[in-house]
């Protein structure tokens, strides 16, 4: 029944977006103020030569199991006050699970360009593109670097509920500009999440809630060389996972399963450059994590660092070409009963990536990308490739081909 | 020899061509707008919505062409992308909760007629369209 309704919601949003594609972008009046509506929505389909990749059984033909969608609504009020939300569905192989999510929901009050306030579940701030990832058609990338965007664990780092400050700044002497964003507030993922998803395959653990207070900042500069912007950020959390866990590792069953974070932070650092065509974006990203798992008996450190350099170039108002270099290296570390001791494919994934990007008129485009993948950074935490959807192992290297249909209105 | 003579007014040309494409599109605004001149980089920040004030002079909104050889020209000198990509931009932001999309009208009647009568509007439109009622913004 719950799934059934799902899928009408699901359906029903696709439908609105699809009709919205012939309609453009909508608008209504509440009163004197007018209401803009606005939705996306892509489907992909990905091709590997080997292993199954991101939940979806992508190494015979392929999978089709990659569609996104999500429905906006917002209105300024004032010239300094913006209310909106936005709801976001996913199907991505076995997450997603076509539930409706709030993505978004705001209101924006700009007292000056140097100080404003958003309140309510707001996108969060972290390096370039976490809170635009899901804008397809602005990425040259149909899938983002995903050393420091990991599609599967889109959820982690999308929003929070609470509050942020921000605000913009011109520097004297024409030292260009500053910008700043501070947010407080709450992380709730969602149970069709990548993490999850691994706990129940590798683990025998039932997610049924995760996340906790978060608190972070982002600092960049707009620097007097034009189109060039540096920035930071810095992400801190506290979280919990509560569910129940099967006995499957040898640690007796419990079911008031508990696990939780004594130290997880993510520092960013990262760098674009834009000039006329061309665009060239650079990022690092260390997400640290060290919790107690199975409700205090023993503990696991994930120590990820990822980084990629790429870029794209318009070649015309129809092609778009693009290339990555994505870095990923995970540093384990577990206490009794966990195993910390994994082959180097298992640590790290560095993919090569490169695209073409097809504009077909200003709503609809196209992406074809290859993949070249050495390594499958399959230990302890997710990165891509899942042993749930993988039970005869993992080869070393994959390769794969990416094509990826969006629209935007 | 020739080859170099031809390739310099080759270029003289489009320099030429690309001066007077610029000076076809005119930057107007609400007279109620305190500003009297903008510079390339505020303008630039005003359309992308990454600045919604001038320097001292209260809150702007941008107000667009949905197409045309003024919108394309417009985007080309001071924008510096393609109609697609602009638009993307704004989208962005309109997706994260950031801005509104900016009105877009038809004609550069329509935007000399909204933006003078609506406070803090500011456009551009062709030079040779009548703009009463609005101030021209000098871009610097």
């Amino acid at each position: 029944m719950r799934l059934a309704v799902r899928e009408l919601m699901a359906g029903a949003m696709l439908t609105a977006l699809t009709l919205s594609i012939g309609l453009h972008a909508q608008e209504f009046k509440v009163g004197s103020k007018t209401v803009q509506v606005h939705g996306f929505g892509t489907q992909g389909f990905v091709h590997t030569n080997d292993n199954n990749w991101l939940t979806m059984n992508t190494s015979n033909i392929g999978s089709g199991a990659f569609t996104d969608m999500g429905l906006n609504m917002g209105m300024q009020i004032t010239p300094k006050l913006h209310i909106g939300g936005q709801f976001y569905d996913r199907k991505l192989g076995k997450l997603g699970d076509w539930e409706p999510l709030m993505d978004w929901a705001m209101m924006d009050y700009r007292v000056k360009p140097w100080l404003g306030f958003r309140v309510g579940k707001v996108k969060t701030v972290l390096g370039l593109f976490t809170d635009t990832q899901d804008m397809d058609f602005a990425n040259t990338f149909a899938l983002m670097p995903q050393s420091v965007y990991p599609i599967d664990l889109r959820d982690a780092s999308i929003a929070h509920e609470g509050g942020d400050v921000y605000g913009k700044e011109k520097l004297p002497n024409k030292l260009g500009s500053i910008a700043y964003t501070a947010y407080g507030g709450r992380r709730a993922d969602n149970m069709h999440s990548g993490y999850p998803y691994l706990l129940t395959g590798i683990a025998g653990i039932t997610l049924t809630s995760y996340g906790g207070p978060v608190f972070g900042g982002d600092f960049r500069w707009n620097t007097p060389v034009r189109g060039l912007t540096v920035g930071m950020s810095r992400l801190n959390e506290m979280i919990t996972g509560k569910g129940s866990y099967n006995g499957q590792l040898g640690i007796p069953a419990q079911p008031n399963y508990q696990e939780n974070s004594q130290h997880d932070w993510t520092n960013q650092y990262y760098g674009k450059y834009v000039k006329d065509k061309l665009h060239l974006e650079s990022e690092y990203r260390r997400y640290y994590r060290d919790q107690t798992i199975f409700s205090g008996i023993t503990w696991v450190v994930t120590d990820v660092r990822g980084w990629y350099m790429g870029g794209g170039y318009t070649v015309d108002k129809w092609l778009e070409l693009g290339s990555y270099y994505s870095h990923y290296r995970i540093i384990p570390s577990g206490g009794p009963g966990i195993s910390d001791s994994y082959p180097d494919a298992q640590r790290h994934d560095f993919d090569k990536v490169v695209t073409a990007k097809f504009t077909v008129n200003k709503y609809t485009y196209l992406k074809v990308e290859g993949h070249f993948m050495d390594g499958n950074a399959t230990a302890l935490y997710p990165a891509g490739f899942y042993a749930n959807v993988n039970p005869n192992g993992f080869a070393d290297n994959t390769n794969a081909l990416v094509v990826r249909a969006g629209f935007s209105f | 020899m020739k080859k170099l003579r031809f390739v310099i007014l080759l270029l003289a040309a489009a320099s030429i061509f690309a001066v007077h494409a610029q000076a076809q599109v005119i930057v107007i605004a609400n007279p109620g707008v305190k500003a009297t001149d903008i510079s390339k980089n505020d303008l630039r920040d005003v359309f992308t919505g990454a600045a919604t004030a001038l320097p001292g002079g209260g809150n702007v909104v941008p107000i667009l062409l949905k197409a045309g050889t003024v919108h394309e020209e417009f985007l080309q000198a001071y924008i510096g992308k393609n109609d697609t990509a602009y638009r993307a931009g704004w989208r962005s932001l309109v997706f994260s909760g950031q801005a509104s999309m900016p009105k877009s009208m038809d004609t550069d009647a329509a935007v000399v007629e909204f933006v003078a009568h609506n406070s803090g509007a500011i456009g551009y439109i062709g030079k040779a369209t009548t703009h009463e009622g609005v101030k021209v913004l000098a871009v610097r």
